[in-house]
């Protein structure tokens, strides 16, 4: 176990920066999940944490030692890959022992060590087979048994889940998350899947372009966004974004939207919409906060009710998601699927801004903290 | 290949379609028949030929005087034919550790992100280009004592240099050795070159991160990954081994006397030139058997291989 500090790491291939200056800092025990569209530099990160590839600038500390420059093997980090990267010449045990083995680890202590891996993860009756004789989930098992036989400091999982059917990887994802709380050893871990990144992480960093955008608990992020990018990302569906008119309403400020008629909805912080007044912002509302009139919150503070058009209706079991057009955007909305909203009609939806933001318009940036 | 694509492409369309059989459905037939017809006639066809006269006692010309496993004893009651076999062994079993040592030596060097790769890998590639023929011719001037490598050496002011295997009945063979591998362990080389490409990154970086060196991660988990390609390279280069003939004829004729001879040589010699076509059929039928004792396990695993997929 082991803190992982990134201190301004820079990593360019010839002229293009790849990673543009990266700094996040996690306690011993952590989970970090890195989340970011393609091409963003989650492998790039999780490659130079590894040593696998040079940084060109910055430094890396694992616990109190300055890793930059040490070797991969000597940083004591495990990785998971997409790929698994099994060996496919050897055994399920060879695969797990062969990193003990190049530690010069006595035969003995490494087969035990293969057994007490192979019962954690339930994979005995395989280890006299070779990966190619393996299902995709056994697979995936083995690549973390790999990880998991050295005991190092620190275990990298790059998309580890990404290859397994929607069945496999929720029972997977449960059990790397019990395989964590039971080992307590820091993880970082790159997906693309919004579930895993908020059930599995102790802290979210939202990259995009080779930069963090914002790094903090899940619910940090997807309470309190920093910009438009990190609002967007997480969350599933995403956020609906609202452009919305500062209106100045008895001496407070408000945001008035055009759903089937004009509304006016308040807003959490009305003093830092100031600036805004008489102007648009996008105003930031989960899906989850609009839904159908619910007696229990009527006449609460930034409740508002208001009709909209129905455009399309999607059940998904235990919500409807109903989908309108506001302010001429797409909007989202989660309602009971037992309310009768049926296309082309209109209807009465319960707007709830006590958790809504708002964005500045042309910067993305957040406008109210 | 052609010939299976347009089997299995007729047999589907017969499932589909039973009853009404139409131009389109001959026609990949009707294409492949003469390449069938002549592979059948020229290839099996001779070869069953060839196995037929090796059971006569035909000289000059065939005959179908059938005299049962005559030729094959005297074959192997002859002295050339006993050192063409020899040769063989030493040739063969040479050539090909060292085309696969280097070959393998050479992939593994280019891997390395070197600069000027695809210039590298042309050079090395380019013996294979050309005929055994030059090969041998070039190869023959090289190591000519007179006027190859020994004189260049003695010129330079080594005197006492000697290189003079040509000439040497007891070392000729090796001089078939160099030249042979001087042309094929360029072309190994891009075949474990197109492997070790293949091999996954990521696998790399697993051995890495595991504390293997650069030299364990080839012994232990690229090389034996590779097994396929050894397996491919092995075959290609035995069969090149077991049909020499041209090397043979361009770089030694078989000299000095017969020491340098191979089966392939043998064979022509005795069923072309020497009017002994009997026992020239008998030489080609041990080769074939050769040949197909490297094949058939060869094809055997590459099918199951293939099914299993
Ligand atoms: N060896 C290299 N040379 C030049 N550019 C590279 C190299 N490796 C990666 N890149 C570039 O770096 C960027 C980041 O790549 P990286 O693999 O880190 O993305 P990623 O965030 O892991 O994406 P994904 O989610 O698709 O895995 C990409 O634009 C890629 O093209
Ligand atoms: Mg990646």
């Amino acid at each position: 176990m082991a803190s992982l500090t990134i201190d301004n790491v820079k990593k360019r291939y010839g002229q293009t920066e790849i990673l543009k200056g990266i700094d996040i800092s996690i306690e011993a025990g952590e989970f970090l999940i890195l989340v970011g569209p393609s091409g963003c530099g989650k492998s790039t990160l999780m490659n130079s944490i590894a040593g696998l590839e040079d940084v060109s600038e910055g430094r890396i500390l694992i616990g109190d030692n300055d890793v930059t420059y040490a070797s991969p093997k000597d940083r004591d980090i495990a990785m998971v890959f997409q790929s698994y990267a099994l060996y496919p010449n050897m055994t399920v045990a060879e695969n797990i022992s062969f990193g003990l083995e190049m530690r010069k680890v006595p035969k003995a202590e490494r087969e035990a060590e293969v057994q007490r891996v192979a019962d954690m993860l339930q994979i005995g009756h395989l280890l006299k087979r070779k990966p190619g004789q393996l299902s995709g989930g056994q697979r995936q098992r083995v690549a973390m048994g790999r990880a998991l036989a050295r005991r190092p400091k620190m275990y990298l999982f790059d998309e580890p889940l990404s290859n397994l059917d929607a069945k496999l990887r929720v029972e997977m994802r449960t059990e790397i998350k019990k395989l964590h709380q039971k080992l307590g050893t820091t993880i970082v871990y790159v997906t693309h899947d919004q579930i895993e990144a908020m059930t599995l992480a102790d802290r979210i960093a939202v990259m995009k372009d080779g930069e963090v955008q914002q790094l903090g608990t899940p619910q940090e992020i997807y309470d309190n966004p920093t910009n438009l990018f990190v609002a967007g990302f997480m969350g599933s569906p995403a956020m609906n974004f609202i452009p919305a008119k500062v209106v100045e309403q008895n001496g407070s400020y408000a945001l008035e939207l055009q759903a089937s008629k004009p509304t006016v909805v308040p807003f959490p912080k009305p003093e830092s919409l100031k600036a805004y007044a008489g102007k648009e912002i996008l105003l930031g509302l989960r899906p989850e906060m609009i839904t159908e009139p619910q007696p229990h919150k009527e006449g609460k503070e930034f409740v508002v009710t208001a009709d909209i058009d129905v455009e399309v209706t999607e059940p998904m079991g235990a919500d409807t998601m109903v989908l309108t057009r506001i302010s001429e955007a797409e909007v989202n909305c989660r309602c009971n699927p037992a309310y009768p909203a049926k296309a082309d009609e209109t209807i009465a939806m319960m707007f709830d801004t006590s958790k809504a933001v708002a964005f500045d318009k042309d910067s993305g940036k957040r406008i109210d903290n | 290949m052609n010939n299976n694509a347009a089997k299995a492409g007729s047999g589907a369309t017969q499932a589909g379609r039973p009853a009404r059989l139409s131009l389109a459905d001959w026609m990949p037939k009707i294409v492949m028949a003469p390449t069938a017809v002549a592979a059948i006639v020229c290839i099996y066809g001779y070869m069953i030929w060839t196995a037929v006269l090796s059971f006569t006692n035909s000289r000059m010309l065939p005959t179908y005087n059938f005299v049962g496993l005559d030729q094959y004893e005297r074959l192997f009651m002859n002295d050339r034919w006993l050192v063409a076999l020899s040769n063989l062994g030493v040739f063969g079993g040479l050539f090909i550790l060292t085309c696969l040592f280097l070959g393998v030596m050479l992939a593994i060097f280019l891997d390395q992100k070197i600069r000027a790769e695809g210039a590298i890998r042309t050079i090395y590639l380019y013996p294979m280009a050309i005929s055994f023929i030059v090969t041998g011719t070039a190869w023959k001037w090289l190591l000519n004592p007179t006027n190859g490598i020994e004189k260049m050496m003695i010129e330079l002011g080594f005197e006492d240099f000697r290189f003079n295997w040509l000439s040497d009945p007891d070392m000729v063979v090796y001089c078939l050795v160099i030249a042979a591998v001087w042309q094929a362990s360029g072309f190994v080389m891009a075949l474990f070159l197109a492997g070790l490409r293949g091999v996954d990154s990521e696998m790399i970086k697993a051995a890495q991160l595991d504390g293997a060196s650069i030299f364990t991660t080839y012994r232990r988990i690229i090389l034996p990954s590779l097994k396929p390609v050894f397996f491919s390279a092995l075959v290609i280069l035995s069969h090149i081994a077991i049909k020499s003939f041209d090397l043979v004829a361009a770089l030694t004729n078989g000299g000095p006397g017969y020491s340098s001879d191979l089966p392939a040589n043998f064979m022509y010699a005795h069923a072309f030139t020497r009017s002994q076509i009997g026992l020239g059929a008998a030489s080609a039928m041990v080769m074939l058997g050769c040949v197909l004792a490297i094949l058939i396990p060869y094809l055997y695993s590459e099918l199951r291989g293939e099914r299993h997929e």
